[in-house]
Parts: C-alpha cells; structure tokens; sequence
C-alpha cells in the first residue's frame, strides 16, 4: 500500500493523460456490458410486470400460441374440477390518436367474472365509480382507463378517446378511471380496459380469445389445476403460469444479451491490450525505479504485486466510470429495445425505470478489474525479473527477447495450424475453439507481424518523406513492444469491423434475394401500419372485397402468428400455397422443388425455414407436431426454404389447414397483385375508396414493404454499429496512447533533431507517418483476421444462433470505407503528440535521462 | 342407555323441525304459485355516497318455482334498453343464464363461476334472480321474529351439494300470516354479503305478493330499490318468449 502511494500515484500523477487514454478501454467495455444489460433487464422486468400486473390474481393462463382460439374452449375450461374463475382475455396494443401517447394497451375482459381475477381499484370506494356498469357493458365504446393515462390527456368520467379500430377510428368513452397503482402500472400507465367482446370487434377477432386467465379452487395446487386442464383441453393448448410468459419474452429478448455479451467481450478485449501496452511501457519507463526498489530489498514477489495492485486498482476505477456511463446508456437503449422488439416481433413494451441489478454491478466490477490484472500480469512478470543492476545503468533498455519472440511464433504457428483444421471440421465445438484459437494466434503473432511490416513499408516511407519516413519507421522496428499492444488492438479492431461489416452485407445480400423472390406482390393490403403489429385483423369478407376492385388481379390472404413448438414462440404462416406458388415462391434448400409446394398445398406436408429446420434439425420428410386447438396437427416437413419472414423461423402451411385446425378464419395481410395494364396508384386509390371506407386498412407498395424490412435490417445491425463505433473509439485511443508514450520516449531523439536543425515541419510529419503506419500495420492483419472471424461468426450464427444460412461475401465496401477512416482517425490521433512533440523545451528534452 | 335415549329424542326433534321449516316453505310457494308473471320493474340503485341512478326493466316469467322460465328485458334509459338477460330455472341443479347486449350483437352465457358478479350494476347478483326450488335447500327453522311489524318464522337454508350457490348460508324470514317472503339474508364465508327486504306486501289477482323489494349490498353499502308496477299473474305467455331468438330481439 505505501509502495502504491509512493511510487504509483506519483507515476499516474505524471501520466494523467495516458493513465485516462488507457482506462477508456475498461470504461467503455465496462459501460456496454453494464448499459446494454440494464437496458435488456429493464425491458424485461417492465414486461414482466406488465404480465404481472394483468394476470392479477390467476395462477394460470390457458393460450393456444398467438393465433387465439375459439370462445367454445371457455365453457370446456369452467367445466373443469378446481377451476374457480376462468376469465377469457383479448390483450392487444391499440394506436391511439393522442399526441405523443403512442400504443396503448388495450385488455378486453368479461368485466362479469374478471373481478375475481384483477382489481381494477376505480376511483371512489366502490363499483358504482365506474359511472355505470350497465352502460359500461351495454355500449360497445366503454373505457375504463389509468389515471396517469388519464391526467396526461386531461380524461375523465365520460370524456372522449378516439382509437384505431378495425373499422377505422372510432371514438371512445372513458366511463370509469382505475387508480394508480397495481394494474395501472402495467405497460406504463398506457392501459385501458374494455368489454372483451366489444374488443373482439375493435381488433377484428371474431368469435376468438387470446387467452383464459384462471384462479383456482382452495386447495387445488397448480400443478394439480394445469395436469387437469391439459388433460380437458388436450395438446393443442398451452396451460401455464402468467410468469412462463416473460420466459417466452427473455426466450426471445436473448439474443440482444448475446450482441451485449460479444461487444462488451471485444471493447474489454481490446482495451486489455490498451492496458497490456500501456503496463509494458511503464515497466520500461520505470525500470530505473524497478532497479532501486530491488536494490533496497524489494523482492519480485512484491514488485509484481505492485504492479498487479496498480492495474486492479485502475481496472476498478475505471470499471465504476463505466458502471456510471453503462447507467446513462442504458437509458438510451431501452427505448430503443423496447422500440425494436416491438417492431420486429410485434411484443411491444416501455421501460419506465431502467434500474440497475446490484449482481450486475458487481460482474462489471470484477469483469474490468480482472481484465485488468490480466493484461498486466505479463508486463508485472517483466518488472519483478528486472536485473537491478542492469535497470540503474543508464541507457541500457531491455526489449523484448529473441528467445520470446521465438517462442511467440512457434506458438503462432501452432495455433495457426489449430484453426485451419478446426475450420475444416466445422463441427460445434471445433468451431469456437477455432475461433478462439485464431485470435490467439493473431494477438501472438502481431508484434512480429508489426516488425516485418514496418520493415516493409520503410523503403516506401524513406521514399515518400526521406528524413521523416525513415525515422518514423525505425522508431517502429526499435520498440516493437511501445507499439504491439496497440497494433493487436488495431487488428482486433479491424477484424471486428470487417466480420460485422461482412455479416451486415452478406445478410443484406441474401434478404434482398428473399424479398426478390418471395415478397413480389405489388402491394400489401394491411390492417396495421406495421406487418409485424398483429393486434388487429381482417374478416375473410374484406379478401373477397379486394377481389372485386378493377385493376386486382389476384388477393392471397395471409394470417400470421406465433405457436409454440418445442418450447420456443415460432411463427406459422399460413396461406393458400398453390395460389402462392403460381406467382412466387422460397428459393428451395431441401426438398423437390416442385413437390414440395404441391404436397403442401394439398395439406400433406408443410414448408419450414432454413434457419429453424436447422437449428431444430429438421430435415425433409420429419415429422412435425404442431399443437393446435382442433388437436394435434402432424405434418411431414416437404421442403426446406430460404425464408427471412422471422428471425425464430417459420413454418408456412396452406391456409385451408390453418382453418379447419384452429377454426379462425381472420387474415392479418392481404397480397395484391395488380392485373396486367392497370395503374398501382389506381388500384390502391381504388381500395381505399371501396373498401378503406368500411375498413381500417393500410396499403403498402412493394416499394414501401422493401423499404420496411430494409429499415427492420438495419435496426438489427443497428446494434453492430454500435460494436464498430465501441471498437473504432478504443483503437483511436490506442493509437493516441501509443503516440504519447512515443514521444515521452523519443524527447531525447527529438530534441537531438531539433538542435541539429530539424524544422517543427518535421517533427510534426515525423508523429504523423509514425501514427499512420502504427494504422496501417493494425489494419492489414486486422483485415486478414476479419476474413477469417467472419468465416466463423457466419458458421457460429448459422449453427447456433439465427440458424440463418448466408453466404459468405468479404465487405469490400465496408473496408474500402474502414481503411481511410483508420487512418484519418490516426492522423486525428497524432495531432496532439505531434503538438506536444514540437512544444516540448529543447534544453529539458537535451537533459532526459 | 339413557344417554342414547337422549341422542333419539334430539334427533327426532330436530327432523321435526327440519321437517316444519321445510314444510313452511313449501306452504310458501304452494300459496305463491302461478302459470306466468309480468312486471314493469323500477330500479333504483343508491350507491353509498347517495348517488342514484334509476332504469327500467320489464319482466315475464313462465311456469314457477324450480320449473321456470324468465326473461328481464331493461327499457329505460335508452342507452341500456334492449339489455336483457333470460334464465331458465331447474328443479334440480343452477339455473342457465344468458345475457344479450344489442350494441354489441352477442348472446352470452353466464357462467356458473360468475352468478355471484352483481347484476348489471345493481346489487343483485345473477343468483339472486334465480326461482329457487325449496328441493334445493336444506332448512331449519332458527326461531321467530318480526319484520316490519309481521311476525315471521326464521329459517335457515342451506343449499344441498347439487346446488352451487355463493351463499353459504341464508336466513330466510316468511311471515306467519300469508306465507310470504319478509326478508332473506345471504351469507359467504366472509359474513353478510346481502339482505333483501320485501315490502309493500299487497294481494294482486289473488297472489300476496312484494311491490318492493329492496337489496343492500352489505360489502359496498349499496342499496338497489325494485319497485312492480302493472304486475299481473297467470298472464297468456309463450314459450317463445323465453328463447335465445326472443333473447336476440330487442
């Protein structure tokens, strides 16, 4: 502890600006773990208590997949011994025409037995605060709403809402006003409850229930309640607990925690080398104080642990900076999770309160100073074997060996040769290995590679600049180990880029391939703004309408939602499969082409995604069960298609299946071909005026859906941006770090030059060639390792993650744009030092050492 | 030996009594039976800060006790008119209910879990307009009191294994001179859930019956006031009357 006072602070007291340079690393790897987490979490536990909150009282919920069943299943579940109250539910998300109150939430409930289920705690003591209940159930516009919702819009008993129906706007009657609390807070505030079978017509449901909430009988446990349900209803409905819902949501939530995980891994992965570089320098630095602690009787063990102490106490510091920063982003990112998930997967939630797990505070904490210890360890080994005698000889630098230097490239080598088999193999296992084992090989190798390098381009450089190029060159090759810290980060960094630049293109590439083929109608008749919103369908009616526009040539109805299969929530979408067939179709992976589509049509057999049948292993002539509320629906898989509809996968049956099984015959979109000659702005004018006055429709142009998943596409990569910006941020930090410690090193060298004549000119182009060949060096392997991470992120994605198959293409683009950022960045980054090169005093610079 | 003597003589006294209470009641309703009944209902319900809001329901009945069919259709005010709700009573289990809202065009069972939901807004529950059977109920007398000064025997009922009811309990007053209802008290498991009086006893085409019935609501302190007007028995009514078809009519 005295040495850490002593020496230590007053080593960082005269380094401020690198000691900070070299914590950003931790700070902000730290902060995307710690932000990216919270925000995750935060949506998460609004969502849960959201399901919370509506589930009131039940102990279970009988579903049947996202697609609803029919009112009958409601008398079959009251039959049931033990079943005290089964209250059917209609949950869905209306658009309100409120300014800046957005979605509400809107539960359809049979206000007759749902007291005993929810408490809508209205305001005034008792029931008669509803103004009357025998309006509220006699009129189909009854509301009652929370009073957040109702002092942000200035409501009250008998005021006026409008709200998207599926027969337009339509307005509303706020007949009675829940107090805060409890189920108010579910879904921020932005809750309303009305007549579950008013709310059937309001979203277009027909005669169908989202749900049966239920409470049981006293002394009827839940296990015992569910066995006797499932027995009652049979496979093709789910009986859970309302919590087994917010498993679905993390289920489906999961794979942001995988982008945080993987950019909080890279930042801290890089900012380790920042450290590692920054530690080794100092050991340099230092070694004159290392030798004079060694000669006054420090051992090696305490040296080391000197060190080892310094780096766990700048990780911790910077791991709380980054615990703080992760906070404030996480705010930010809820917002936009919140805003993702619900475009994407249709599950729509707010984040009131992002707050903070305490455990995740305490992982970040020892995740940045672990990291931190780490990327020391090897600088602290350096500085205990430090010779005294040696170190408190002037001049006499010690440098990295030939012998470790050996030992690097052999290893190199070796790990080389492990990834190349292990990309071979592709199976599970040798994957990841490969994967770690190619980095480890990169990050060995770098020094040397960083040394050959700057030999290579010396010629080049001494012919660009004679004096300048020269020197900055062989500033390089002399200490290769002031700047193989940073290049490894460089490298890292690039490779980062250049992989998720590659899987951002490769995955474009193929999507657009996919709308090409499969999403060719001319416009999309819709009854949201959104096709992922399922709140709000059409009845069969409103096909045959569109049927007769002048101009359609043909309608194929389409209904969508998710269904459980095998635990997770995948989409099924049904359609009518010869119809589709005849004017698109799925680029084919597995299965006659031809007779895959003929024998789906016929009901014998279903079309499945490539990324589900393989991340469920399915192959063609499997045997799926699909539980529907007409029983169990087993289907031979007749084909494997290309299909980017859903990131979980889907299956695609024909729509006559869908029909008799779940009995619902409500379709979600409409796809409309316009007949050969006619106008597309015609026909769609045409809709809307035949059809758009009797139904709340949107219409969208093939231009207009493109342009959605191309915004949905890059929402998702949305994240990856992020991992650039994290990792480009951490490089140019590097390299300023790298410069500084350069300079501090070389003031000697250049105030030589100066006195000999040099110009400021000089020394200024001198840092600056230094900094763009430090770039240079980092981004050549950093390409050629991106090429290989990008081999195996896309190999990992397809087997393990989103299943989806997508051919591998090197983001030449991404580089050629990558390339002059990295090196203008690292020309920004030598400004300072360059500055503090030339402002430095001659005579204080002539004196060092 | 004598002790068993004992056990007799106190069995057999209180199967007497079981036997008078039950006889009482089914006195009750013998005096009370008729073909059909037809009302004009007026409801006032007076919630515990005094608040009053006043509709109107017109009611059919056919057949009678436990054997019964009934419609309850409101007419006022026109916001809930054409709400109405058809019960068709059975001697030996819950009655079926269903309730028709025209704004919405759905017909709607009421489920046996939800008769104890209250009524439409007023504090009878779904149950309480059910035409009880006395073969439904076990009764004993509880003793004797008076009710808005008529001397009435007290019975308590309660209701056999076949009957699912809300109520636990009752206590149910009947006044000693013409058989009719005085007063009934519901009870759950929580205590008084609520108290029906019958006032304004007067004799209609030979029929003592209630022009008033007033309902408390013990738990809200909510009070429900019925008032028949242009009451008439044994009326020619249809069965039609009393399907989901004429339910759907409104």
């Amino acid at each position: 502890m005295i040495l850490l006072r002593l020496i230590s602070y007053q080593y960082v007291r005269k380094h401020v600006l690198r000691t900070l340079l070299t914590l950003t690393g931790i700070v902000l790897g730290v902060a995307v773990f710690v932000g990216m987490h919270t925000a995750n979490q935060s949506v998460l536990f609004a969502f849960e208590k959201t399901i919370d909150h509506i589930a009131g009282a039940a102990q279970l919920q009988v579903t049947a997949g996202e697609t609803g069943f029919e009112e009958a299943a409601l008398e079959r579940v009251q039959a049931v011994a033990g079943v005290r109250v089964a209250a059917p539910v209609i949950e869905a998300v209306a658009h309100t025409n409120l300014a800046g109150q957005g979605n509400l939430l809107v539960l359809g409930v049979d206000m007759l037995g749902d007291r005993s289920l929810r408490d809508y705690d209205l305001e005034g003591s008792e029931e008669g605060a509803i103004d009357d209940p025998l309006v509220f159930l006699a009129q189909p516009d009854s509301l009652i709403v929370t009073k957040p919702f109702a002092e942000r819009n200035g409501l009250a008993t008998n005021s006026h809402v409008m709200l998207n129906t599926a027969e337009g706007p339509k307005q509303f009657t706020v007949r009675g006003v829940m107090r805060a609390g409890g189920l108010t807070s579910a879904f921020g505030g932005n809750l309303a409850v009305m007549d579950i079978y008013a709310a059937q017509k309001m979203f277009g449901r027909g005669r169908m229930f989202d749900r049966i909430d239920i409470a049981l009988n006293e002394g009827v446990s839940v296990a015992e309640g569910s066995d006797r349900l499932r027995r009652a209803l049979g496979p093709g409905f789910q009986v859970d607990t309302p919590t087994s819902r917010g498993a679905q949501f993390e289920a489906v939530a999961s794979v942001y925690k995988v982008v945080a995980n993987i950019t909080s891994v890279c930042a801290l992965f890089i900012g380790m080398f920042l450290i590692y570089n920054t530690f080794a320098i100092a050991v340099t630095q230092r070694r004159a104080e290392i030798g004079i602690l060694r000669a006054l009787g420090a051992t090696e063990g305490q040296v080391r642990r000197l060190f080892l102490a310094e780096s766990a106490a700048a990780g911790l510091i910077a791991s709380a900076v980054g615990v703080l920063a992760g906070m404030l982003l996480a705010r930010g990112m809820a917002g936009y999770i919140g805003a993702f998930m619900g475009e994407v997967y249709g599950i729509a939630e707010r984040a009131q309160q992002v707050s903070t797990d305490p455990r995740l505070v305490f992982a970040a904490l020892a995740i940045g100073v672990t990291t931190s210890v780490l990327a020391a360890a090897i600088p602290a080994r350096n500085a205990a074997r430090i010779d005294p005698v040696k170190a408190l000889q002037k001049g006499r630098h010690q440098s990295l060996g030939e012998g470790e230097s050996r030992r690097r490239r052999r290893l190199a080598v070796g790990a080389v040769a492990i990834s190349v088999i292990c990309a071979l193999g592709k199976t599970g296992p040798l994957l990841y290995l490969g994967y770690f084992v190619t980095i480890i090989a990169a990050v060995l190798i770098a020094p040397a590679v960083g040394v050959w390098l700057a030999r290579m381009l010396r010629p080049a450089l001494s012919w660009l600049a004679p004096v300048e190029g020269a020197l900055a060159a062989d500033s390089l090759i002399q200490a290769p180990r002031r700047t193989s810290g940073t290049i490894a980060a460089l490298m890292l960094s690039v490779a980062l880029v250049t992989g998720m630049g590659g899987i951002a293109r490769a995955s474009y590439t193929s999507i657009l391939t996919w709308v090409d083929t499969s999403l060719n109608p001319d416009m999309f008749v819709c009854a949201t703004e959104k096709l992922t919103d399922r709140s709000y369908r059409f009845p069969r009616e409103v096909g045959d309408q569109l049927r007769r526009v002048p101009g359609v040539a043909a309608v194929h109805e389409v209904r969508v939602g998710r269904i459980p299969f095998r635990g997770r929530p995948i989409m099924l979408t049904a359609i009518d499969v010869a119809a589709f067939h005849s004017r698109a179709g799925m680029p084919p992976i597995e299965g006659d082409p031809e007779g895959m589509y003929r024998d789906a049509a016929a009901g014998k057999g279903l079309l499945v995604a490539d990324n589900l049948a393989i991340i469920e292993h399915l192959r063609v002539g499997d045997v799926v069960e699909l539980p529907t509320p007409g029983g169990l629906l087993r289907l031979p898989v007749a084909g494997v298609v290309t299909d980017y509809s859903d990131q979980q996968g889907d299956f695609l049956i024909d729509l006559a299946v869908y029909r008799k099984y779940w009995n619902d015959d409500t379709v979600n979109v409409f796809r409309v071909y316009v007949a050969p000659g006619a106008k597309g702005p015609d026909v769609e004018r045409a809709i809307q005026a035949q059809v758009g006055s009797r139904q709340r429709l949107f219409v969208l142009t093939n231009r207009e859906v493109r342009a959605y998943i191309s915004n949905v596409t890059d929402q998702w990569f949305g994240l990856t941006y992020v991992q650039i910006a994290v990792a480009v941020l951490v490089s140019v930090l590097g390299i300023i770090n790298s410069l500084t410690v350069s300079i501090t090193d070389r003031k000697r060298e250049l105030g030589v030059l100066q006195a000999v004549g040099a110009v400021r000119g000089q020394i200024r182009r001198t840092v600056w060639i230094e900094s763009l060949t430090i770039a240079l060096i980092g981004v050549l392997p950093g390409l050629a390792l991106g090429a290989l991470q990008l081999y195996y992120w896309l190999e990992i994605a397809r087997r393990d993650i989103s299943g989806y198959r997508v051919d591998y293409m090197f983001p030449f683009g991404i580089v050629a744009a990558l390339v002059p950022v990295m090196l203008a960045a690292a020309l920004a980054a030598a400004i300072g030092p360059a500055e503090a090169a030339v402002r430095g005093s001659l005579v204080e610079a002539l004196e060092y050492e | 030996m004598n002790k068993w003597w004992a056990v007799a003589v106190l069995a057999a006294s209180a199967m007497a009594q079981a036997q008078d209470a039950r006889g009482i009641v089914e006195e009750s309703q013998r005096r009370n039976r008729s073909k059909s009944q037809r009302y004009e209902g007026t409801l006032e319900v007076i919630n515990a800060k005094s608040k009053v809001t006043t509709k109107q329901w017109e009611y059919l009945r056919l057949g009678d006790y436990g054997d019964s069919k009934a419609m309850l259709r409101f007419t006022e005010p026109p916001e809930v008119k054409g709400v109405a709700l058809l019960i068709h009573n059975h001697p030996d289990r819950a009655s079926d209910q269903w309730m028709w809202r025209p704004q919405i065009g759905r017909d709607q069972r009421v489920a046996l879990q939800d008769r104890s939901a209250r009524f439409f807004g007023t504090d009878f529950s779904f149950e309480d307009l059910e035409e009880r059977d006395v073969n439904q109920f076990d009764y004993k007398l509880a003793g004797e009191e008076t009710i808005d000064g008529a001397a009435c025997w007290k019975l308590e009922s309660r209701p056999k294994q076949s009957k699912t009811s809300q109520y636990t309990h009752s206590f149910v007053w009947i006044r000693k001179d013409n058989y009719v209802f005085a007063q009934i008290e519901g009870f759950t498991k929580a205590g008084l859930s609520r108290r029906i009086n019958y006032r304004e006893i007067q004799q209609v085409q030979g029929h003592w019956t209630a022009r008033r019935l007033e309902v408390l609501d013990a738990k809200t302190n909510s009070r429900t006031v019925l008032k028949l007007e242009k009451l008439q028995f044994d009326a020619p009514i249809g069965e039609g009357e009393f399907t989901l078809q004429a339910l759907r009519r409104s």
